[in-house]
């Protein structure tokens, strides 16, 4: 059984932690999305959905090139902080992230757009604009902040391009699931790659009904 | 002491304010799109304007030659919009708090508590805002603006989705507030008679600059020009030429009928094109013939409004079309239902003249 053991953990570990990367990240960049003027909403809009039309091998060759030594971020991480990014789990949370961010950043903006107008105006001339984002702003979108996550999460999951880029298929240290299934298959292996393969499936059910029941509450919130 | 004095371009739309508000209801009245929501947005500090100064009692909040621009909820302005917009995952206290950030939690709780009830909400502390009406809904809304203790309260139409008997007590206790705390509200409407009703002073907006602004009557009564009047409500305004003048009488000439008017905006002389307006519930209706500005004329349509009547004339000979309002027991009393050939007169303290606008204008 522990042939599809480790690259469940391994996936599970990465993908959520791409996901804590993309609330963190792109929680506030959805708001000043969501609220920014007509330019620059276009443009942060834009690049944040350019991981989106890029090939995941493309996201991951850039993200190799930035973390290793040839660049001057890769040069600060290695010899600076002492990081090591590429060939690790991190390196592969970090590309999976990047994959699911824009994924992340649209469904966050969409809910932050519904909010209503008077009440964030209301809001603004009794609190400081934090208070008004911790106190009204996410219990207010928290359908739509959930649905993102879970879409970012699923996305992650499922990441295979830009992460088998920079952290390549390390048995038991950076092979994800859909990793292991592309290793399966190429050897042979048809028992093992069907049996990760309904792995994915089943945390794919549970994850799409989870989105259902969350995007559902989104549109509620969106018309209450 | 609240002052307004500010340029902003939005797309096409040009606001150019210039408004000051004293302790009391300040009125802002204008047609929709005027600027009316957008001036109360500027004053709030939610747009920034291209250029000028907002200050209350001499202290900038807004000053865009000296950088200043508080934020919003720095400025000590209450806001409350056409709908309520609580916080719907908030209880009712939990809203009327939010503001009194700084607050203990027992003073919060006081100060909520005395507001509730000052409110007619004594008791409605723990309820969920969804469990509300509507009336109740826009009264916690504004406890909320004023539980910081703010001064100035910026209020746009927060009455208009109310039903008119809701509409009528909160009036009340907006006037009752204005006097008990000295509080500055610029209060945004685009209904006449509610403006009447609560306006101490009024600010009528049109294109987004300020016409006319002056205490109610002042307004109402001497309109600076056509626009305003019609904006106001006048429907009698009619187009003259200046005569003579002298301190206190005008003389003008309207379609070849000569009349006398006692009132006047800016500087009229003799030669100049004015327009001249009634109200029409000041024009009397006679059998016999008035010493001054008689105008035989006969009904030609009438209105009935349960309460009142609107009559149209056509004059006889020379002179203006009218529009009279009468209320139903003179009109009984008068027997106007077989009568329709009468005298106007034109009270001439009821007429007033205004500089015609150039057609350009509008």
């Amino acid at each position: 059984m522990d042939a599809w053991a480790d690259p469940l953990r391994i996936s599970l570990l990465v993908a959520a932690s791409a996901t804590a990367a993309c609330v963190a990240v792109g929680t506030p960049l959805a708001w000043l999305i969501a609220r920014a003027r007509p330019p620059v909403a276009q443009v942060l809009s834009a690049i944040s959905l350019l991981p989106l039309v890029l090939p995941p091998t493309a996201v991951g060759y850039y993200l190799l090139w930035l973390l290793g030594r040839q660049s001057p971020t890769g040069r600060f991480l290695l010899d600076g902080l002492g990081i090591q990014l590429v060939f690790t789990w991190p390196g592969a949370a970090l590309a999976a992230a990047v994959v699911s961010l824009p994924l992340y950043v649209r469904t966050a903006t969409a809910g932050f757009e519904q909010l209503d107008e008077e009440l964030l105006l209301a809001g603004r001339t009794l609190a400081g604009p934090w208070r008004v984002f911790f106190l009204v702003v996410v219990p207010l979108a928290w359908p739509a902040l959930v649905a993102a996550s879970l879409i970012a999460f699923a996305r992650a999951l499922g990441e295979f391009g830009a992460t088998v880029v920079v952290a390549s298929s390390i048995p038991g240290r950076t092979r994800t699931l859909p990793a292991a299934i592309y290793d399966a298959n190429l050897a042979g292996d048809d028992r093992l790659a069907n049996e990760l393969s309904l792995v994915a499936l089943l945390i794919g059910f549970v994850l799409v009904t989870l989105l259902t029941v969350a995007l559902h509450a989104a549109i509620q919130r969106g018309r209450g | 002491m609240l002052e307004a004095s500010f340029r902003l371009a939005k797309g096409a739309f040009v606001l150019e304010l210039d408004l000051a508000a004293e302790p009391g209801i300040t009125v802002l009245f204008g047609p929709s799109g005027s600027g009316k929501s957008l001036t109360l947005r500027a004053i709030a500090g939610m747009v920034e304007p291209d250029a000028g100064r907002i200050a209350v009692d001499g202290a900038a909040v807004f000053d865009r030659a000296a950088g200043i621009s508080v934020p919003p909820h720095r400025r000590g302005f209450g806001y409350a919009g056409q709908r309520p917009a609580l916080f719907p995952h908030l209880t009712v206290r939990q809203n009327v708090a939010f503001g009194l950030r700084d607050h203990s939690r027992a003073e919060r709780d006081a100060v909520t508590s005395a507001l509730l009830a000052r409110f007619g909400l004594a008791g409605f502390e723990q309820r969920r805002v969804g469990s509300l009406s509507g009336g109740q809904a826009q009264r916690v809304a504004l406890a909320r603006a004023l539980a910081p203790g703010h001064r100035v309260l910026l209020l746009d139409e927060p009455f208009s989705a109310l039903d008119e008997a809701l509409r009528q007590d909160l009036r009340a206790l907006l006037n009752d507030l204005a006097r008990e705390r000295e509080l500055v509200i610029i209060f945004v409407t685009h209904d006449l008679r509610e403006a009447h009703l609560l306006a101490d002073r009024l600010a009528v907006l049109d294109g987004g600059r300020v016409l006319q602004a002056g205490p109610r009557d002042a307004v109402f009564r001497a309109p600076s020009n056509r626009r305003v009047a019609e904006l106001l409500g006048a429907v009698n305004v009619f187009p003259a030429t200046v005569i003579r003048r002298d301190d206190s009488t005008l003389v003008f000439t309207a379609d070849g009928w000569e009349g006398l008017a006692a009132s006047w905006s800016s500087d009229p002389v003799p030669g100049q094109a004015v327009d001249v307006m009634i109200r029409p519930e000041r024009v009397v209706m006679r059998r016999g013939a008035p010493t001054v500005n008689a105008l035989p004329a006969r009904i030609v349509r009438e209105f009935d409004y349960g309460n009142s009547r609107v009559l149209h004339f056509e004059p006889d000979g020379a002179g203006p079309r009218l529009v009279v309002e009468l209320a139903s027991r003179p009109y009984d009393v008068l027997d106007v239902r077989s009568r329709k050939s009468w005298t106007l007169e034109l009270p001439p303290e009821d007429l007033h003249v205004m500089p015609a606008l150039a057609r350009a204008a509008r």
